[in-house]
């Protein structure tokens, strides 16, 4: 996997994804972690803080879709 | 001089040497690094993108590594990934509507991806150093949209809710400037209302006052102890006390007993001398009786009964001798009274005597005067009640004669007071200067007669009373024709 690929990685939500909202997901990326904001895949779906999370798309700069991995 | 070889290979090696110190300074100028924080942007001639390199919009970008920049054909500028803080003071208002002063900082960096750097760079690369300048605009904007949107609780407690609100606020739209939020603070939240102090007060005052409780409590708790304590000391004391006085009053009482046991003793010993000498005393005076009755007494009472002896013989010849003298006065008086009573009593007969004969004399007087007397009395009295009862008879017999005619008593009367009843209706006239007769002398005589008539009406009238009086009706109609004139009449016969 390139190392500058979002997607298909595997991240933890550090901010709960209230349905509809703006949440936060911490990925290890780059040698490092960054966090992205993150939508739910499923506009109704609520993800709770902790939570390991499945990164389906990335919308450069910051924004992700993430489903429950 | 040296070898010409060696010379030679000195300069191929000085050449070389200089020549490699030449590369090494051109590749050392053409030769630029990125460091971990920050980012190359490289721009002019293009070459292949190696692995770890971004392109966008014709510049390269470099983190991380180095790469060869060519001078006069490439320029390359770095842009710092660096943490930066901008602070921020904004007037907002809650969602309750407090108005609040906050003072926050907002910490953020240029993203480290490509498509970060390459937004930040076309945006701050001229300008790093007002990054911090155009992130306060934006930003201030941003927390008056966060705060309004809080109350005043969560702003100090929900950390949650404010990187939430912060992330959908300010985060999408600091994505376009290649720049992300790493972390707001509030550091200060002034409010002029005293909003947060009077939310703290209840609990505040609570505290206070459990800490007093417990304050008292165990000021009570210590005092109490100190108290017990202290009744426990004074308790032991005054138990010591006691003890002490006891053990000082039989020391007393030993030491009173020993000093008194010197004078007691002694004191003894002189009751028993001053017993002794009583005995000595009483005996001695037995002794001084004894020798005074023999000595003083019985020859007192032989002369006291010589002297008593005497003295009666002496009395009974005193009373004989008066005794005899009395008889002798009494036997005289008696002659005397005797020779008395024989002269008194002769002389009392007389005057008896006399008395009754003044007495009798009297008596004969008096009864002829008292018969003398009667007699006038009774002869006075018959005369008075003849008198009286011929007097009697004759107002009897003017009452009879006034019932059965009283006509003629009243007839009298009138006709003695005839002139002055006849003057008193004359007296009008009287006062009359001129007396002017319509109908010439004969209405005079009339006038005169009409005067006259009325003292004859008078007498009917005069005689209507009695009879009124009386209960008789009798005349009823003699006095019908005068009935007018009744008023004027009584008039006239009261004058």
């Amino acid at each position: 996997m390139d190392d500058q690929e979002v997607v298909g990685r595997v991240g933890l939500v550090t901010a709960s994804i209230a349905p509809g909202r703006l949440g936060e997901v911490k990925v290890a990326i780059r040698g490092g972690s960054e966090a992205f904001h993150a939508y739910a895949m499923d506009p109704k779906e609520a993800i709770a803080r902790g939570t390991r999370v499945f990164i389906v798309e990335y919308f450069p700069p910051r924004t992700i879709v993430v489903s429950l991995a | 001089m040296g070898d010409p070889l060696l010379t030679s290979v000195a300069v191929v090696v000085g050449v070389v040497v200089v020549a490699l110190v030449a590369i090494f300074l051109l590749w050392r100028m053409t030769w630029r690094v990125a460091e971990p924080n920050e980012a190359l942007v490289i721009s002019g001639l293009h070459q292949g993108a190696p692995n770890g390199v971004g392109e966008s919009l014709g510049f390269k970008i470099v983190t991380g590594k180095g790469t060869m920049v060519l001078p006069g054909v490439q320029m390359v500028r770095r842009l710092s990934l660096d943490l930066r803080e901008t602070d921020l003071q904004v007037d907002c208002v809650s969602q309750q509507g407090i108005p609040l002063k906050i003072r926050a900082v907002v910490i953020y960096k240029v993203g480290d991806d490509y498509a970060s750097i390459a937004n930040a760079a076309r945006r701050f690369l001229d300008q790093q150093n007002q990054m911090d300048q155009r992130v306060h605009n934006v930003f201030a904007g941003h927390l008056r949209a966060i705060v309004g949107a809080m109350t005043v609780e969560e702003m100090i407690r929900d950390r949650e809710k404010l990187t939430q609100l912060t992330r959908e606020h300010a985060g999408t739209e600091m994505e376009k400037l290649g720049l992300i939020i790493d972390s707001l603070q509030v550091q200060e939240i002034d409010d002029p209302t005293g909003y947060i102090k009077n939310m703290a007060r209840p609990h505040a005052v609570a505290i206070e006052r459990e800490a007093r409780i417990a304050q008292a409590g165990a000021d009570r708790e210590a005092t109490q102890k100190e108290q017990e304590a202290e009744a426990l000391k004074a308790q032991a004391r005054r138990d010591s006390q006691i003890k002490q006085a006891g053990f000082q009053a039989e020391i007393d009482q030993a030491t009173a007993l020993a000093r008194q046991a010197g004078p007691l003793s002694e004191a003894t010993n002189r009751q028993k001398v001053v017993v002794e000498e009583t005995k000595v005393a009483e005996l001695e005076a037995q002794r001084a009786e004894q020798r005074l009755y023999v000595e003083v007494r019985k020859p007192a009472d032989a002369k006291a009964y010589q002297e008593v002896t005497l003295a009666r013989a002496e009395r009974d010849a005193t009373i004989a001798a008066a005794e005899a003298r009395a008889r002798e006065v009494e036997l005289g008086a008696a002659a005397e009274a005797g020779k008395t009573k024989t002269i008194a009593a002769a002389d009392a007969e007389r005057v008896r005597l006399e008395a009754t004969a003044n007495s009798e004399q009297t008596r004969m007087v008096g009864l002829a005067e008292a018969d003398a007397t009667r007699a006038k009395g009774m002869a006075e009295g018959d005369a008075v009640r003849a008198r009286g009862m011929a007097e009697a008879e004759a107002i009897k017999a003017r009452a009879d004669a006034l019932a059965e005619n009283q006509d003629a008593v009243i007839g009298q009367q009138l006709a003695e007071r005839w002139p002055e009843i006849v003057e008193a209706a004359a007296k009008p006239f009287g006062g009359i200067d001129q007396l002017i007769v319509l109908n010439g002398a004969k209405g005079l005589s009339e006038t005169l007669a009409q005067a006259l008539s009325q003292g004859a009406t008078g007498l009917d009238l005069a005689r209507q009373l009695l009879s009124g009086k009386n209960g008789k009706r009798s005349n009823a109609g003699a006095h019908a024709d005068t009935e007018p004139v009744a008023a004027a009449d009584t008039q006239s016969s009261d004058r």
